[in-house]
């Protein structure tokens, strides 16, 4: 219960960081998000998970409550401290960008909190949500709040790019919506808790909308050009947050009933394993700092969806894979943003190179974010080997799964690759400037910060706590004991 | 002293000394003062591994499931403190604290003190914990921070601006391929080749755990665990795992990223070629060998198959290796090769222990034998990595270069070489001749199911390589050209190093003729046995007489283009830099040229918004507000229902 009141605070923050200057929103929203991240700790060592009881609405709605389980946990501390972080990195960023756009930096940045703060604490209240209509309702509010920031304060024709993001979203939504409604008339409800069976056509209509919102290839393109155009503290949301949750609405549906993958397991494995490793080449290719780490996503979205093919094991890594892929996406994105920062809006790639001497915070900070795509060091590698655990039970090693298991080979070795590639390429090389640049602590210190906690979270006390947690939970709803 | 806080120092001091000197990496003046508290960091660990070393044995602790991590699924801190890693903790230690020490002076006045010192010691607690753990998992986690760290370390002059930090001959071009590397690319190519590997590794690991319930490598019924997944199963599962193995190791093909990766200081290329990363692949195949005991698993259908392949992939690589390094010039990169070369004999024996089935107090002789040739080698190699780092320095110039004038003055470097490099190669009676009297005598136990290949590869590489060493002694220090640039006063913490290093080797031959376990090699290097000649002798004295060949005359003229031929390794290079990128760049360019922007057009930018942009504006063309427009419309209307009322009445 006490938990509840904790998540009121980012709420809270949204309705009073409008009314005080940039910093101390930027505090009071940093505060109010960390918040709930230790509570949210303490609830995982002290193994406790609850439902909260809202409100009852008539069927085909039905029980509207608060799900505490260590599902939402884990996806509620990435959020938690990847929203702070954020925030933080933001300050200096946005009212950079304020600047950049001739706009007033104190007037400005009130609506610029308020949508930021609102974003972030809706995301949360979504992992938390025990029905279908409440998830869907902080869905849209997530997705109408990154809108209304691209469409200010984004870059290039953000007006476009916005609108864009909004029609494939709204697509995604629909769809989604059309599904739930259908698991609400079959059931009589809607809350999670009481859903007894997802019938195929719901299934169907959930799994699209979510494919388009994870992005998988084909809808994929809608993401580079959000996630590139977007203010950077908004692409380190969307990125490492707003999609993956997709995968969470996925999970959480699986859970359920897991009938769906099963019957369409080896197709949905194949597109999906096609996906990853494709958008994985595509990062080669790309000129564009941030449109290479939009691809990036594209292609780490895919372990998820591979992932969530692989039974009970598979279900826990693609949890970790969400916190780790958040973790490093995040560092990333805001790791370019520092560069745009200090270097006057540097993002093309072929004139970068020996960055390093500038700016070595930020740099570091890279490597450590692309560790955690590449699963080094960090919970990633928790991730991996819960997914290659999936791999291997379920299609076992012979022959006949051989190809299988390159594929998922291919698919981790990829995300390293490219990491490194990329940070060769940008930061290091013949230095074009040598003078160190006097940058902003906000600017690279809570990227730090972020990949302590996901060195942490690969380590006792905290994966001791929270891994049987997860396990717990996802054998409680049925997936243990037989392997599917 | 309590167990776990000897495991938790042993690992957790080197890097949290190192700790601050990167936060204090602002700091110029703390920067420079700070890089002693990451070396005793290191001493901490070598007081631990040889407090582990005299104290513990067994299993630690005794229950697998009391340092849990995860302990549900298997994941949990299990350490062995067996002969291998007893013995190997300390080398490693040593070796690194060693190397620190001299690094102390080496890396003086470097432009990124605090990753060097960073990484360095994350290096060295990660081959730690490889060698101590007994959890796959666990095991893992310092085989990935080897990784990260040689990654870092590699790199670490990122700045690609001085020639002297490249490998390769500056313009030197063999077809497309410029054979030129800086840093920066020699850290992303041993990142790369190693990724390539630990990925399959990983997966290998994760069927362990589904096929034999746990991780522990002590706790796994091998044989069971094979017969259960079957002979292909088997095979997989070790190709993959090997994959790790050999990537790291370097082992041919994946070779190439050891000989960049002496882009790096000398410092890393001396831990990393002595007791950390390459010898890290052979020593976790000697661990598990340990464990498997092949010997005793003839009758498991496909395991005879990889032992196969791990003897010839050894094998193999250890001739290139030595042939490819006979043509190189340049100090490190010769030593980089015989590296590969030495530790492809490592893998060699050991996989031979499969066919050789002597127990020497509990111990397979094969086993035994890779082991304890790991362990002359680590130091030897150390030494003269380290020495070769004091000539770079004296002579500002990664090539060999150094006439016996040169070599006068420095004559602590000349003497740990010749030491060194006698003491390696296997010259009677010294310390290096009795482990490969002994590998000799391993692989003639292969005469009877494998015939004499495998003997014959080892003679020509034990040969090759000894010409190879004293190559290296003889192009620096006596036959060598006058170096341009000398600078030959300072370095005493080099000296100290280097010298402390090379001692050990006289330390490891007095343990040889103590030891219980080693009076095999002794026998082994015997010179008569049953009244002729033994084969190991006879290999000696080869060996000796190509060592005296090569010292005499360390460049032939006439083999110019030979020698040029293996020193552009074969030309595998261009596996790495222009097939593999080639295929790599050629698929990123279909999907993104023609996938993405294809798929981009349709929807985003082209065919679908121009599709609903050409149906609005056919619509609002309708809207033009005269009456005749709408009264033909409703009239074409009416028609087009008349038709079809028609036709259906008709068909009616």
């Amino acid at each position: 219960m006490i938990l509840l009141y904790f998540l009121i605070l980012p709420l809270l923050a949204a309705c009073l960081a409008p009314l005080l200057k940039p910093k101390a929103a930027t505090y009071l929203t940093t505060l109010f998000f960390m918040l709930p991240f230790f509570a949210i700790l303490y609830c995982i060592f002290s193994h406790r998970y609850a439902e909260i009881p809202l409100t009852t609405f008539s069927p085909p709605i039905g029980e509207i409550y608060l799900t505490a389980d260590f599902i939402s946990h884990a996806f509620g501390l990435t959020i938690c401290i990847v929203s702070a972080m954020v925030a933080l990195f933001a300050l200096p960023y946005m009212e950079h960008r304020f600047e950049e756009m001739e706009l007033s930096v104190e007037g400005e940045f009130r609506r610029y909190i308020f949508l930021y703060d609102l974003y972030a604490a809706s995301m949360l209240w979504l992992v938390y949500s025990g029905n279908l209509i409440l998830l869907y309702i902080f869905l849209e509010i997530a997705l109408i709040t990154a809108f209304l920031l691209i469409y200010f304060y984004g870059y290039g024709n953000r007006r476009w790019v916005g609108q864009l993001y909004l029609i494939w979203s709204l697509i995604a939504g629909v769809l989604t919506l059309a599904g739930f409604l259908i698991i609400g008339i079959n059931n009589d409800t809607l809350a999670l808790n009481y859903i007894a069976t997802v019938g195929r056509y719901a299934w169907l209509f959930i799994f699209v909308g979510m494919l388009i919102e994870l992005p998988v290839l084909g809808p994929h393109v809608w993401l580079p050009w959000a996630h590139a155009e977007a203010p950077t503290p908004v692409s380190a949301l969307l990125s490492p947050l707003t999609v993956g949750l997709a995968g969470y609405v996925l999970l959480r549906i699986a859970l359920i009933d897991y009938s769906f993958i099963l019957s369409y397991r080896n197709y949905i494995l194949a597109y999906a394993l096609f996906s990853s490793i494709y958008a994985g080449f595509s990062v080669f290719k790309q000129t564009d700092f941030k449109r290479l780490l939009a691809y990036s996503t594209v292609s780490q979205m895919g372990y998820m969806l591979v992932a969530l093919c692989l039974g009970p094991f598979g279900l826990i890594g693609l949890v970790i894979q969400y916190m780790s892929h958040a973790f490093g996406k995040s560092i990333l994105f805001s790791s370019a943003g520092g560069i745009i920062a200090v270097h006057h809006g540097l993002r093309d790639l072929r004139q970068m190179g020996g960055l390093h001497d500038s700016i070595p915070g930020i740099s570091n900070a890279a490597v450590v974010g692309f560790l955690n795509l590449g699963g080094i060091l960090t919970v990633g590698m928790l991730g991996e080997f819960f997914i290659l655990r999936g791999v291997v039970e379920t299609f076992g090693v012979s022959t006949g799964s051989l190809p299988i298991l390159l594929a998922v080979i291919l698919m981790f070795i990829l995300s390293v690759w490219y990491g490194f590639y990329t940070i060769r390429k940008v930061f290091y090389g013949k230095p074009k400037d040598r003078e160190r640049k006097e940058i902003s602590g906000y600017l690279y210190v809570p990227l730090f910060i972020i990949g302590i906690i996901s060195v942490l979270l690969l380590l006792p006390p905290l994966s001791t706590a929270l891994i049987p947690g997860l396990k717990s939970v996802i054998w409680l709803l049925g997936m243990g004991g037989v392997v599917p | 002293m309590n167990e776990w806080l000897v495991f938790l120092l042993l690992f957790l001091a080197p890097v949290i000394s190192s700790v601050p000197i990167v936060l204090a990496y602002k700091s110029e003046k703390w920067t420079a003062k700070l890089p002693p508290l990451s070396v005793f960091g290191i001493f901490v660990s070598v007081v631990m591994s040889l407090y582990i070393f005299f104290n513990i044995e067994g299993r630690v602790p005794a229950s697998p499931n009391e340092w849990v991590w995860v302990p549900d699924l298997g994941i949990n801190f299990v350490f062995m403190c067996d002969y291998l890693s007893r013995y190997m903790g300390v080398i490693t230690a040593v070796i690194a604290f060693f190397i620190a020490v001299y690094g102390l002076d080496y890396m003086k006045g470097d432009y990124r003190p605090s990753w060097y010192w960073f990484f360095f010691n994350l290096f060295t607690a990660s081959m730690l914990l490889v060698v101590y753990s007994d959890n796959l998992f666990l095991l893992f986690l310092g085989w990935e921070g080897l990784g990260a760290a040689s990654w870092g370390l590699i790199g670490q002059w990122f700045r690609d601006d001085d020639d002297i930090t490249y490998v390769g001959r500056e313009g030197r071009k063999a077809g497309p391929l410029l054979l030129h590397w800086p840093p920066s690319f020699g850290g992303w190519r041993a990142i790369s080749t190693i990724r390539f590997g630990d990925v399959p590794m990983f997966l290998a690991i994760a069927a362990i755990w589904v096929f034999a319930g746990t991780l522990n490598i002590s706790e796994i019924e091998w044989g069971s665990l094979f017969e259960t997944i079957g002979a292909v199963g088997t095979i997989i599962l070790f190709l993959c795992l090997l994959m790790g193995l050999f990537t790291k190791s370097a082992q041919v093909p994946f070779s190439e990223w050891l000989m960049t990766a002496m882009t790096g200081p000398t410092t890393v290329s001396a831990l990393l070629h002595s007791a950390t990363m390459v010898a890290a692949g052979a020593f976790v195949f000697i661990k598990l060998t340990w464990y498997i005991e092949p010997w005793t698993l003839h009758e498991v259908p496909g395991l005879e198959y990889v032992y196969l392949l791990v003897l010839f992939v050894g094998l193999l690589s250890g001739l290139y290796g030595a042939l490819a390094g006979s043509g190189m010039l340049e100090r490190k990169v010769l030593l980089a090769a015989s590296t590969m070369s030495s530790i492809g004999l490592m893998f060699a024996a050991a996989a031979a222990s499969f066919w050789v089935d002597v127990d020497i107090g509990g111990m397979n002789l094969a086993v035994l034998v890779a082991f304890w040739y790991m362990a002359v080698h680590a130091f030897a190699k150390a030494s003269l990595f380290l020495v070769s780092g004091h000539l770079i320095h004296a002579t500002h110039s990664r090539f060999s270069c150094g006439a016996l004038e040169f070599g006068k003055k420095m004559i602590p470097a000349f003497i740990v070489t010749i030491i060194a490099t006698t003491f390696l190669v296997g010259i009677p009676p010294l310390t290096a001749y009795w482990v490969k009297s002994a590998m000799d005598e391993v692989m003639e136990h292969l005469f009877h199911d494998l015939g004499f290949l495998p003997f014959i590869l080892l003679v020509l590489t034990s040969v090759v390589y000894s010409g190879l060493m004293a190559k290296f002694l003889a192009l620096n220090f006596i036959k060598g050209e006058r170096p341009h640039h000398e600078q030959i006063e300072g370095g005493g913490l080099m000296k100290l190093g280097y010298g402390l290093m090379v001692s050990m080797l006289f330390l490891l031959l007095y343990l040889i003729f103590t030891s219980k376990e080693t009076h095999e090699f002794v026998a082994a290097g015997a010179v008569v046995k049953y009244g002729t000649i033994t084969l190991s002798f006879t290999v000696g004295i080869l060996v000796f007489l190509a060592f005296i060949f090569a010292l005499y005359k360390p460049q032939i003229s006439a083999l110019t283009k030979l020698g040029t031929f293996f020193s552009d390794r074969m030309y595998l290079p261009f596996v790495n830099d222009y097939i593999m990128p080639k295929v790599g760049f050629s698929l990123s360019h279909v999907v993104h040229e023609y996938g993405n922007r294809g798929i981009d057009g349709f929807f985003n930018t082209k065919v679908v918004p121009g599709l609903f942009g050409g149906i609005s504006r056919g619509i609002r063309s309708i809207q033009t507000g005269y009456l005749s427009r709408y009264i033909n419309i409703v009239l074409g209307l009416v028609m087009f229902i008349l038709i079809i009322a028609v036709v259906g009445a008709w068909g009616l």
